[in-house]
């Protein structure tokens, strides 16, 4: 069990050495050495400064210049952000029953996907390591999420009023299909960065679209019902905040190793 | 301290490949065997890159083993090359340091 200082050290450290290029095998066997280096060392009653130096960000690069590149892996990466962005994209229509492709749309999809594969990679390498062992977490989460919805959101309402002409519209067994293949994406990308919110990110994009699909229309215009839905996600949201907490308490007493 | 660190630079993989030397050691407990020599001012971690470069190098091998204090620890060992480097090295600091001496008693040429 190492002290959430440390924990937050060696977090830093894999998104460090990951947007690095470094091989994935190299960052598991040097992250886990210094853990065990860690819970001894703390065991012993010394401070993460007394191991890790005065400057980590000094130490990180240490390390990364004695481990290999691994460009292969690397190339591997750029496609995977891509395909992810896709399907962030592409979840909600495919849910809602409607997927379809213009020239617009695709000219859009283009465009964002430059800005937004360098605004995710600054995202998933450089701010989200720094708040994933703070209580800020959750927040941060919640908050990218309902963002990320607002702006699909907005881009899809302007989209609609542009008429663009649809190229491509897929059946609603192609869109369980491209459902099925979004899913496929975020799970492969948690898995290969190791990491929850490539899964929770994506779940906070469906529920509007998934309560779309099997809320019938004539609620929507019910005031009434609007209320209840708030409330009602209101508390979810405080509840699944609540557990995540308690999970999380109920870990770092344990001593569990947990996934970031 | 990051002037020694600096001074330090070279010797410290021939100081590992002695310690290690002595007999299969773990990355915490060889941390804790150069404090005990002395190298106070060093963080610890400071031997993890090292290790890194030293095992690519083929100077050392490690193996994990299981431990009771809970994950499993990475024990080294030396290599034949290791062995090899370390004699090199003995060498060499023998040399520097019998040539530091002599410039800092005034002896030398």
């Amino acid at each position: 069990m190492v002290s959430k200082e440390s924990e937050q050290f060696l977090t830093e450290l894999r998104f460090y050495l990951m947007s690095k290029g470094k091989n994935d095998n190299e960052i598991n066997e040097i992250t886990e050495e210094l853990e065990v280096h860690l819970m001894e060392a703390e065991a012993d009653g010394k401070d993460v400064s007394h191991i890790i130096g005065d400057s980590p960000k000094q130490y990180m690069k240490s390390i990364g210049e004695s481990m290999t590149t691994d460009y292969r892996q690397m190339a591997g990466l750029v496609p995977l952000m891509i395909l992810m962005l896709g399907a962030y994209v592409s979840i909600g229509p495919a849910i809602e029953g409607n997927f379809s492709l213009s020239k617009g749309t695709l000219w859009i999809a283009i465009i964002a996907g430059v800005i937004a594969v360098g605004a995710y990679s600054v995202l998933i390498f450089r701010v989200l390591p720094k708040f994933l062992h703070s209580k800020w977490s959750a927040v941060l989460l919640l908050g990218t999420g309902v963002a990320v919805t607002g702006i699909l959101v907005m881009v899809l309402l302007w989209n609609q009023k542009q008429g663009f002409e649809p190229v491509f519209t897929a059946t609603p067994f192609q869109n369980n299909v491209i459902v099925a293949v979004c899913a496929v994406i975020f799970i492969v990308s948690a898995i290969y960065t190791k990491t929850w919110f490539t899964i929770i990110i994506p779940l906070f994009i469906s529920m509007g679209p998934i309560a779309n699909r099997f809320i019938p229309q004539d609620v929507n215009e019910d005031p009434t019902y609007i209320l209840y839905t708030v409330i009602a996600f209101v508390i979810i949201a405080a509840i699944m905040i609540f557990v995540f907490m308690v999970k999380r308490k109920k870990m770092l007493n344990n001593g569990g190793k947990r996934n970031v | 301290m990051s002037d020694t660190t600096q001074m330090l630079k070279g010797i410290l993989d021939g100081c590992l490949l002695a310690i290690i030397k002595e007999g299969e050691i773990y990355g915490y407990e060889l941390a804790a065997k150069l404090e005990s020599y002395g190298f106070r001012s060093l963080s610890e971690g400071t031997i993890y890159p090292l290790l890194l470069r030293m095992q690519k190098e083929g100077l050392i091998s490690a193996t994990l083993r299981k431990s009771t204090a809970g994950p499993k620890r990475k024990y080294y060992t030396l290599t034949e090359k290791g062995e090899q480097e370390l004699v090199m090295f003995i060498g060499r600091w023998e040399q520097v340091s019998s040539s530091v001496d002599n410039v800092l008693n005034k002896r030398g040429i």
